[in-house]
Formats: structure tokens, C-alpha cells, sequence
């Protein structure tokens, strides 16, 4: 397979630099506005640091997955891209369907013959208008949105406090019988991952540890995907 | 006042900060392609770019302004910018929320359920970061040689994996039985409803589950017992 020798231009190193930096940037300007709002929300420093830890040992499975997905492109849009498209911003399955179809559009397949610089300046392209869709999308509809959740609030804030669980429940419950229904494997594993998470959340409950309570759901995870090595 | 005064900061600055950033990640991540287009000499002309971005836009149109308005009530208006910048919601972000809100007991739609969520999602963005400069960035190609293609392997079912025990954590977190029957159902008919009759939906299904739940949650919920009560003293507060 050949990368076109652009796919590793300069230019596209110093973008992906750009957007972990302004990453890196809203991180810590966020961190810092949590940290001095946390005593008027009733949370203390250990909360905080608890919640951190939580976010980023859950989010090490997730990430892993990422990487393999993001390795196995690597030939096909070289590393800058890979970073910038499949790592952050976007999706894998969003960026390698808009790719394949820009492609398409000249003519080529990813990776195969014909598939130049031409070809690939075309495919980065669709992918990166595509992914600044969400982008624009978000910077319109979370302010009107924000207005709508305060008028709420000010009305009747007993709804508010409902809102966020009917709307996660039923999008996991939506994610994961889609999930389910794909093999016998996906079944196992959406099961055994929520059985192992249901006696995770009631031994945590007794014995009022908190490292339990916070590496459940890396530890959840573990024993699903253990069970689907098992099942494959 | 005092109490509240935090809070909103808060809000003023990961508002402004959020829109800021988003704005120069969105320049960026522009500038690239822009570059090679242009920069390089390698504009095909408007026929193909138009070609390409519209038969994405036919799949995506949909997603691009469904998705936003879907999350913003899961993660609240700072989180949401946060998200759509560093991407994987559904198996990460959200998760990551949602766990570390069932760590400190944060109640959802509380302030102090946001601070979490925003706190544990820098948590994610920074092992996320983290992971892809050393295992993509610097060690590429050799961690696939390394890792037997079994484990590889199992990695692939890794979003059911994530899903079945995060449901779990967002049953146990929701403060009334009847909104956890209502999404359960609502979720439910988008998979073996709502898809099965018009195959098209799988793309937005997500989004129309969470309407209808949002909605009937609100229109159905109980208001004779205990939450009646906290409705009627927060509002005299």
C-alpha cells in the first residue's frame, strides 16, 4: 500500500501540533473554572481529584481502541492525518466513510492505484469540511440551547434534573441492543460487561471503597472483552 | 447570590473559553487541506469537491445537526464543547461522565454534576492525548507487531463492551424509576421499531430515542411523590 508523499507534509504536522495545543489550552482553562466553582457546588478538592482519576482510568480502554483503529490507517493517510482526523476531532467510521467516498469521487480507491497526492489532497479535504460541520453546528445550537435550559430551570427545575437521564438512558439503550443484535459475541460481551458493572456498583455500595467505584467501568470492561475472547 | 455568583463564572468562562477554542480547532484543522489545496497546487476544481461533499453531506446532514442537540442534555452546554472537539462521545467522553459523576454522587442536572463531567472528561482528553502521541505518534506500525492479533482481535468488541456497563451507571444514576421504564422502552422501540419500518433511521434513530424520552419523561413524570415536594421548595428558594 502507498501513502502519497504529501500525507506527511510539514504543514500537516504543525496543524495536528495546533489542535493538541488548543486541546491542551481549553483543558486547563476548564480545569481551572471547575476547580473555583467546586466549593458553590457543594464539592470538595478530593471530589475534584476523584472525578479526574474516574475520567481518565475509564477512558484508557476507550483509548487503546482508538489506537488500534488509528494504527491500522496509517499506511493509508500517514500519521498527521491519522492524528488530526481518526485521533481527535472526528470518528474513525465518520473519516474512513467520507474518505472512501471522496475517493470515489476521483476515481481511485484509498490506498490503491491512482490514489496520488491529488487524489489524497481531495480526501483530506472532504474529511476535514465534514468534520467542521459538527464544529459549526455545535458553536450554533449550544447557545440557543443554553438559553432554552435556563428558561427551564427558572420555570420548573425538577425537570432538569430528569432531562439528562431520559435522554442518556434511552440513547445507551438504543446503542446497545444495536450492538447486541450484531453476533452471538457482541451479545456476551454487552451482558457480562453489564452483569460485572451491576455487581461492581453493589459491592462498592457495601463495602464503601472508592477505587472500586472508580475503576469500574475499566474493570467492567476488562471482563466483557474477556468474555468475548472467550465466546470468539 | 453568593452561592450562585461561582457558578455562573463558571458558565461565563467555559462558555466563552469553549467557543474560543472550538473556533480555532475548527482554523486549523482547516488550515491543512487548505494548504495542500491550494498552497500545492492540487485544487481539482469545484466539481469534485462539491461532488464529494455532498454525497457525505446526504449521509451525515442529519447527524451533523442532530448530534449536538442529542449530547447537550447529557453533558450541559461546557462539556458539550469540550466533546464535539475531542470526539468519541458515545464510547468515551460520556462514559468517563458518568462514571466519575457515580464516584462523588452528583446528582444529574446539578451544577455540581457538570463540574464533574467537565472535570473527568479533561481526565479522558488527557490519557486520550497521551495515548495517541506515544502508541500512534512516536511507536506507529511497531505496537500492531507487538500485540498478538488475538488481543487485537478483542478489541474490536470493545463498544458493546463500554455500552453494557454504562447503561447499568446511568440507570443506577437517574433519580426516578418511571424515566429509567420510559428511555428503557424508548430505546427499545428505536431498535426494533422505529429501524426495522424505515431502514434510513439507523442514521438518527439515536436522536429520536432521546427526544421521545426527554419528552415523555417530562409529560409523565411523577409529581405526587418526594420530587413534588423538592420541585415546590426549590422553586420558593
Amino acid at each position: 500500500m502507498n501513502t502519497p508523499g504529501i500525507a506527511h507534509s510539514p504543514i500537516l504536522w504543525l496543524a495536528v501540533f495546533g489542535v493538541f495545543v488548543v486541546i491542551a489550552v481549553q483543558s486547563v482553562v476548564y480545569l481551572r473554572a471547575a476547580k473555583r466553582a467546586a466549593p458553590a457546588a457543594e464539592m470538595s478538592h478530593g471530589e475534584l481529584v476523584a472525578a479526574f482519576r474516574t475520567g481518565a482510568v475509564s477512558a484508557l480502554g476507550p483509548s487503546l481502541a482508538v489506537v488500534f483503529v488509528a494504527i491500522s490507517l496509517l499506511s493509508v493517510f500517514g500519521t498527521p492525518a491519522v492524528l488530526a482526523r481518526i485521533g481527535l476531532i472526528g470518528s474513525a467510521a465518520f473519516e474512513t466513510l467520507s474518505a472512501r467516498t471522496a475517493a470515489e469521487t476521483a476515481g481511485v480507491e484509498l490506498g490503491g492505484a491512482g490514489y496520488d497526492n491529488a487524489a489524497f489532497a481531495l480526501v483530506l479535504f472532504t474529511m476535514s469540511v465534514g468534520g467542521a460541520a459538527w464544529m459549526v453546528s455545535t458553536l450554533i445550537f449550544t447557545p440557543l440551547l443554553r438559553r432554552t435550559d435556563d428558561r427551564i430551570r427558572a420555570l420548573n427545575p425538577a425537570i432538569m434534573a430528569i432531562v439528562p437521564s431520559a435522554a442518556m438512558i434511552a440513547a445507551f439503550s438504543y446503542l446497545g441492543l444495536d450492538e447486541m443484535q450484531k453476533s452471538r459475541t457482541h451479545l456476551v460481551t454487552f451482558v457480562t460487561g453489564a452483569a460485572a458493572m451491576l455487581g461492581l456498583q453493589l459491592a462498592g455500595a457495601r463495602l464503601k471503597v472508592r477505587w472500586l467505584k472508580e475503576w469500574s467501568l475499566g474493570i467492567a470492561m476488562v471482563v466483557a472483552l474477556t468474555a468475548a475472547g472467550i465466546t470468539l | 447570590m453568593s452561592t450562585t455568583a461561582p457558578i455562573d463564572l463558571f458558565h461565563r468562562t467555559t462558555s466563552r473559553w469553549g467557543r474560543a477554542t472550538m473556533l480555532a480547532a475548527l482554523v486549523i484543522s482547516l488550515a491543512g487541506p487548505t494548504y495542500l489545496m491550494f498552497g500545492l497546487g492540487y485544487w481539482p476544481g469545484w466539481g469534485p469537491v462539491l461532488q464529494a461533499w455532498l454525497s457525505i453531506a446526504a449521509v451525515f446532514a442529519v447527524i451533523w445537526i442532530a448530534e449536538p442537540i442529542t449530547y447537550y442534555p447529557m453533558l450541559g452546554p461546557a462539556a458539550t464543547y469540550q466533546a464535539f472537539m475531542i470526539g468519541n462521545i458515545s464510547n468515551k467522553l460520556l462514559p468517563s461522565a458518568l462514571a466519575a459523576q457515580n464516584v462523588v454522587g452528583a446528582k444529574q442536572g446539578t451544577a455540581k454534576a457538570e463540574i464533574t463531567a467537565v472535570t473527568a472528561i479533561v481526565g479522558a482528553a488527557l490519557v486520550h492525548l497521551l495515548s495517541l502521541l506515544v502508541f500512534v505518534g512516536f511507536l506507529g506500525s511497531w505496537i500492531v507487531a507487538t500485540i498478538p492479533t488475538s488481543i487485537q482481535q478483542v478489541f474490536e468488541y470493545v463498544v458493546p463492551a463500554i455500552f453494557g456497563p454504562v447503561l447499568i451507571q446511568a440507570v443506577m444514576s437517574a433519580g426516578q424509576r418511571r424515566t429509567v421504564v420510559i428511555a428503557l422502552l424508548c430505546g427499545a422501540a428505536g431498535v426494533f421499531v422505529l429501524v426495522p419500518l424505515v431502514s434510513s433511521a439507523s442514521i438518527y434513530a439515536m436522536a429520536v430515542c432521546a427526544v421521545a424520552s426527554v419528552t415523555l419523561s417530562v409529560l409523565l413524570r411523577t409529581k405526587t411523590e418526594s420530587t413534588a415536594e423538592e420541585e415546590k421548595s426549590e422553586v420558593a428558594v
